[in-house]
């Protein structure tokens, strides 16, 4: 069954080009040139349920206007959606029961209160049986392991902890779709690693819809199954995750500080060149490259330290741009 | 909407001092400013009444005045609502099964019956001490008629957050507006001291519901009819302002961009 689906959706935004300087500030107030963004080409899309789609893409992609066109946060300027057969803009009661968005970046409960009045609250809204929903934020909160902090007013929370609190919010009504927008950014390691098994144990026993939006691979590979890329408003890639991995794992940074920089220059593998005198390192690779590149280089000199490091998941996008150019269409359709 | 009002008094129940300050404190000392200035009136002039009504009429009118037209204003959610349109933060509410409107109106309601509940013993207990003319046993329809009143209040404030999805910056805004109505309601001075044909206009206006009726009714300068009258303008008035709020609402969702205005 279809969760999800859209037709040539498209947004676009109206703003104006502000010069620089107090004159053309002042000539601003009578005559604004204006200017057209379009943040979202039109987009064709179609998404079963159950399945988690992981939504990866630079800053200012369009990946999160992607997300407020099917949550009906925002009115696409053309084209359509729909999700759970209801028309997202239209914002009917009997949809946003059935969806929840999480946006990272945004906080979505009521800063002055603990996170339990806005269960609390939340319930009504949702018109939710109180004891079950009750039962549910223990439960939830049992599995995030933040039931202590449940009475903290939500100023007070670290930003993990508010995190959580969040996530039960959103989950408090058991959505058939849920939008995760960025939901581990900005936590550290360990609120990072507990957030992302919790969605993973989640979504494996309740089998919503998702759309994930995330900078880090880790949010991707453990949970999504589908991969869509999006590039200036375009859907780029759409494809298993695994494949895209694949891409990812096979370059890798190689990191290297020689005892003594060598006395001339040296190629240590086909277009790696090392000048005379240098003595740091510091190159992207093929993985398959990087042992062959080490045993040449350890001939020339002892390595005093090294490092090899994967690839910044931003690099991969731009690698993937640039080497996958049949996949990417200047303009037009991105139908997938 | 009893959950919005419940949140609303939660929220504000949590910070003590500032609750102090609204229910008690402000309306206190606009009354005390309103009453020194009808006090220099008097002993300047050296008149003792004015338009038939006495000095301590117009004491009374005065305190009561600041204290009604405290409940029957609403800048706090009025900019709660502007910022959430020019801050993005509306998102929150736009994508759970609740209506902005009703949110806020309910918050607004559930604000003004905590505040109210509090505030009123004061110019009910000054009247009393000073001898002041008050007829309490009209307090409860004086006050029903001013909670309608919000209702269009309320509505108004739905305009001008909508001007936020096309404006950006809208602030000033509510400043003019409250401004101008501070001479609309009666509560810079009763309006039927106002020359015609502007006494007209203003009394038939709604926002004469806001101060001017429901203070001369408590004080007995008006009859039951003007709450009845009361009831019937501030119907008017939610009809023309629904409309335009709707309309404006409808364009500016459409508008917005989902990250702030």
């Amino acid at each position: 069954m279809v969760s999800i689906e859209t037709q040539d959706l498209t947004r676009s935004y109206e703003t104006y080009k502000k010069a620089e300087g107090l004159w053309k500030s002042i000539e601003g107030l009578w005559a604004r040139e204006t200017l057209q963004k379009t943040a979202l080409h039109p987009t064709t899309l179609r998404i079963e349920s159950g399945q988690i789609v992981g939504l990866v893409g630079s800053n200012g992609a369009g990946k999160t206007t992607l997300l407020k066109l099917l949550s009906g946060l925002i009115h696409p300027t053309s084209g359509s959606a729909k999700v759970l057969g209801y028309e997202p803009a239209a914002r009917k009661p009997d949809f946003l029961k059935r969806i929840s968005i999480l946006l990272g970046q945004k906080n979505q409960l009521w800063w002055d209160l603990p996170a339990a009045d806005s269960y609390d609250l939340l319930g009504k809204i949702y018109e939710l049986d109180r004891t079950k929903a009750k039962k549910r934020v223990a439960d939830l909160a049992d599995m995030l392991g933040c039931t202590s902090q449940l009475h903290v007013q939500l100023r007070r929370l670290s930003l993990g902890e508010r995190m959580k609190m969040e996530i039960i919010g959103a989950l408090l009504h058991e959505p058939e779709v849920l939008f995760l927008d960025e939901p581990t950014i900005g936590l550290d390691i360990i609120s990072q690693t507990t957030i992302r098994e919790f969605l993973a144990s989640y979504v494996k026993e309740r089998h919503p819809t998702v759309i994930l939006t995330s900078h880090y691979m880790d949010d991707i590979s453990l949970l999504a199954d589908r991969l869509l890329l999006i590039s200036q408003g375009q859907i780029v890639f759409d494809g298993a995750v695994e494949s895209f991995m694949a891409r990812a794992e096979s370059r890798q940074t190689l990191s290297f500080k020689f005892m003594q920089p060598p006395e001339k220059d040296l190629e240590v593998a086909p277009g790696f060149m090392i000048t005379a005198g240098t003595r740091a390192v510091t190159k992207e690779l093929p993985a398959t490259e990087i042992g062959e590149v080490l045993k040449n280089v350890m001939h020339v000199s002892p390595i005093q330290e090294i490092k090899i490091e994967e690839v910044e998941f931003e690099d991969v996008i731009r690698q993937f741009m640039q080497q996958d150019a049949q996949l990417r269409a200047p303009r037009g359709p991105a139908t997938t | 909407m009893l959950s919005c009002a419940r949140l609303a008094a939660l929220q504000q129940l949590e910070y003590r001092f500032n609750l102090l300050a609204d229910t008690l404190i402000q309306p206190t000392i606009v009354g005390l400013v309103e009453i020194t200035l009808w006090l220099a009136f008097f002993n300047s002039t050296g008149e003792t009444t004015l338009m038939g009504y006495g000095r301590e009429y117009y004491l009374a009118y005065a305190f009561w005045a600041a204290f009604i037209s405290r409940i029957s204003t609403s800048w706090m959610y009025e900019t709660m609502m502007i910022e959430e349109v020019e801050t993005g933060s509306i998102n929150a509410i736009l994508t759970r099964p609740v209506s902005f409107f009703e949110y806020y109106l309910g918050q607004l309601m559930g604000y003004k019956a905590l505040t109210t509940s509090v505030s009123i013993l004061v110019p009910v207990i000054i009247c009393l001490f000073m001898n002041l003319p008050v007829e309490l046993v009209r307090l409860p329809l004086a006050i029903a008629l001013v909670f309608y009143y919000l209702i269009l209040v309320h509505i108004i404030s739905m305009i001008i957050a909508s001007l936020g999805f096309f404006f950006t910056r809208i602030h000033h805004l509510t400043v003019a507006k409250n401004i101008t109505l501070w001479m609309f309601t009666g509560e810079f001075f009763p309006l039927d001291l106002a020359p015609e044909p502007f006494r007209s206009w203003l009394i038939a206006l709604p926002f004469s519901s806001a101060v001017y009726r429901p203070v001369g009714y408590l004080t007995g300068r008006l009859g039951p009819s003007t709450i009845w009258e009361g009831f019937l303008s501030i119907s008017a008035g939610i009809l023309v302002f629904g409309a335009l709020s709707s309309w404006l609402w409808h364009i500016g969702r459409r508008r917005y961009s989902g990250t702030g205005a």
